[in-house]
């Protein structure tokens, strides 16, 4: 397990990170959000070494983590840059062979991702002759290539296009065995709540908000939402309920005592049709808005 | 699985490849090349051209005298009889002999068209004054080993230089020449190679993966090889130019100086190398380099013109100065008698030199190259807090 602990960073007067700790678990994707200047960035950079902390530690399976282990990790950073001369395959192996691998296994590395990446062909051209798109899946080729113990991704996704989104999300499922745990920053809410586990939400250099995405959706209370071919309003008179809403066959109720909910739906289902049931989600973006207001 | 524990063999070894496959970088060498092959072969070939100088003579007297002056100098003089005084003139004039040898009332005239070189006239003057001699002493009744006994003077050098003087200045300058344009060269390509990882950002993930150290000694290696590699590759060309012009018998002269020469060169290259890779991460831009490099080119630039223009008491003083040594030390060793303990303090002084800069600079280097906001200045730099 990676952990980040009381991490504090400060850049001159300004303080970006304040004792941010949080965990990234092997086998789960842990979405990383925050306003712009949260601190995101400072954190992985940090995570990897690139930048140093004026207090707190990373640690790796509960050791302090070491640049011998850090080695093995991947890491994409926010900035993108590979060497735009050099042959993408070439450049693959070096940084496979960078990370610790032999040449030969990193050449065999670097065909299977590229195969993967369907960049099979272009192998032998100079990075710069990419098209974006391409040249950040090279990109993402390189911090998967040496078959990581740790993915560190600052804003993977940013600049793709949803097809492209996808094909990168296979790649990640598919490459990232359940031992390893992977650490994402994203803007695209949305993103993060299809493909992660966990969230950490920063705001202003603070962790405001950590946990399983499922239950940070599903928020505090237990809503519920219920739409009938008919009338809802019978539902004011039900007890063990607070209805907060109702608008024709549309209603949204919290449930104040246990399994009261499932009465409920039978009731429902004796009066005519049932067209929706179920627990009230809430969208991500408005736990981000509440966690970072 | 995890086999490579010394990542700067591998970031060295992919800045020579990169440099092996760089165009501009194989131009300038067989530039390089094809200028000092030119310059060995092409002297030797207009001195081979020229033969024996041709001197113009109109009697069997002066066929004598010249035959004599040929006898004292190495290529010898060609004899050209002409009819008279005013066949001689034009042949002269025309340019077709180099001299003519005309009797006078009292001796001979050397006549000549502008000028008669020394050598020729001297040559002339001495055996005409031989050939008289032995003529006149014949007369008097002396054999010509009695007119000369006594008079034998041979020459005897307290001192001697294994080089002539002009020669021994071209090849101090020669020698400073190579090592000033190979440093700077080689100076301004790990610069740019340095800020090119900076500007496309290429150089957090490298920071991430290995050691900022490693970066620095892979580049400061990579580099020096190459450089070894260019000078060893111009010396076995002009070598093979020298041989195939028979003028082997320099190599004596050269060979016994040419580890020393390595020795000097490796260290002069490898101190001012980890400035110039602060320079390069004191950038952001290639544009920057023209004032950040300004240092880097100073450092060679003025002990190389020490070198080359001070006296020469000032130069023995410059071969023992750190880097300037690497310009003056090895063409004083080629060119004069120097005492070995000489070489051995330069070389202790240029690795204590070594040591510093490549210490301070591998500090400089931590510190600023994960720097890309904006350009430092080197004061800046220094105060500036590790990461």
């Amino acid at each position: 397990m990676l952990r980040v602990a009381g991490l504090t960073r400060r850049f001159g007067d300004h303080l970006a990170l304040d004792d941010v700790t949080f965990d990234v678990v092997p086998g789960r994707m842990t979405g990383f959000v925050g306003a712009n200047g949260a601190g995101k960035t400072t954190t992985m950079r940090i995570i990897l070494g690139v930048l140093a902390a004026t207090a707190g530690e990373v640690r790796w399976q509960d050791q302090p983590l070491t640049q011998d282990v850090r080695r093995d990790f991947g890491y994409m950073p926010e900035e993108r840059g590979l060497y735009p001369k050099m042959k993408i395959r070439d450049q693959l192996v070096f940084f496979g062979r960078l990370h610790g691998l032999d040449a030969e296994r990193a050449a065999a590395r670097t065909d299977k991702i590229l195969g993967r990446l369907g960049l099979a062909e272009r192998a032998s051209d100079v990075l710069e002759t990419l098209s974006l798109g391409n040249q950040q899946r090279v990109q993402i080729a390189a911090a998967l290539v040496h078959e990581p113990i740790a993915l560190v991704l600052d804003e993977p996704f940013s600049g793709l296009d949803p097809l492209a989104v996808d094909a990168m999300a296979d790649l990640l499922r598919e490459e990232v065995t359940s031992d390893v745990p992977v650490l994402f920053s994203s803007h695209q809410l949305d993103l993060v709540e299809r493909l992660c586990d966990d969230l950490v939400v920063l705001s202003r250099g603070k962790v405001v908000a950590a946990g399983a995405v499922s239950e940070l959706a599903a928020g505090p209370t237990s809503t519920y939402r219920l739409v009938v071919d008919g009338d809802a309003g019978w539902l004011r008179d039900v007890r063990g309920i607070q209805v907060r809403d109702v608008a024709g066959g549309t209603a949204l109720f919290d449930v104040l005592d246990g399994a009261v909910e499932q009465k409920i739906l039978q009731e429902a289902i004796s009066r005519g049709p049932v067209l929706e049931f179920g627990p009230e989600r809430v969208a991500l973006s408005d736990v981000f808005r509440e966690a970072t207001r | 699985m995890k086999t490579l524990d010394k990542p700067w063999v591998l970031i060295a070894e992919r800045e020579i490849t990169t440099k092996l496959r760089d165009k501009t970088f194989i131009g300038s060498t067989v530039v390089m090349l094809l200028i000092v092959m030119a310059a060995v072969i092409i002297p030797a070939l207009i001195a081979g051209k020229g033969g024996p100088d041709k001197i113009a003579v109109i009697d069997d007297a002066g066929v004598k005298v010249v035959q004599q002056a040929s006898t004292t100098t190495g290529d010898g003089y060609e004899v050209t009889r002409v009819a008279d005084r005013p066949a001689a003139e034009k042949a002269v004039t025309d340019g077709k002999v180099e001299a003519a040898l005309l009797p006078d009332a009292d001796g001979y005239v050397v006549l000549g068209k502008d000028r008669v070189d020394s050598g020729v006239e001297g040559a002339l003057r001495e055996a005409a004054a031989a050939v008289g001699m032995e003529t006149n002493a014949g007369k008097a009744g002396l054999s010509p080993a009695e007119l000369h006994a006594g008079t034998k003077v041979s020459l005897q050098l307290l001192k001697p230089g294994p080089l002539p003087d002009i020669v021994s200045d071209f090849v101090n300058i020669g020698l400073a020449l190579v090592f000033y344009m190979t440093a700077l060269g080689f100076g301004m390509m790990i610069a740019q190679s340095v800020v090119q990882e900076k500007e496309s950002r290429v150089v957090e993930i490298l920071a991430a993966a290995v050691p900022i150290r490693s970066l620095l000694w892979g580049k400061v290696l990579g580099n020096t090889v190459l450089a070894l590699t260019q000078i060893v590759v111009i010396a076995g060309a002009s070598l093979i130019g020298l041989l195939a012009t028979d003028q082997a018998d320099i190599l004596e002269v050269v060979a016994p100086v040419a580890g020393w020469f390595v020795v000097f060169f490796v260290l002069g290259f490898v101190a001012p190398a980890g400035l110039w890779a602060v320079a390069g991460s004191l950038a952001t831009r290639q544009e920057d380099l023209g004032s950040t490099t300004l240092p880097g080119q100073m450092i060679l630039m003025i002990p190389f013109f020490f070198s080359v223009f001070a006296g020469s008491s000032a130069k023995t003083v410059a071969s023992f100065v750190p880097i300037a040594s690497s310009m003056s030390m090895p063409g004083r060793m080629l060119t004069e008698d120097v005492p070995v303990w000489q070489p051995l303090v330069a070389i202790a002084l240029l690795l204590a030199a070594t040591v510093l800069i490549v210490r301070m600079g591998a500090r400089l280097y931590e510190r600023t190259l994960l720097q890309t906001g904006r350009r430092l200045g080197y004061r800046e730099a220094l105060a500036l807090e590790a990461k």
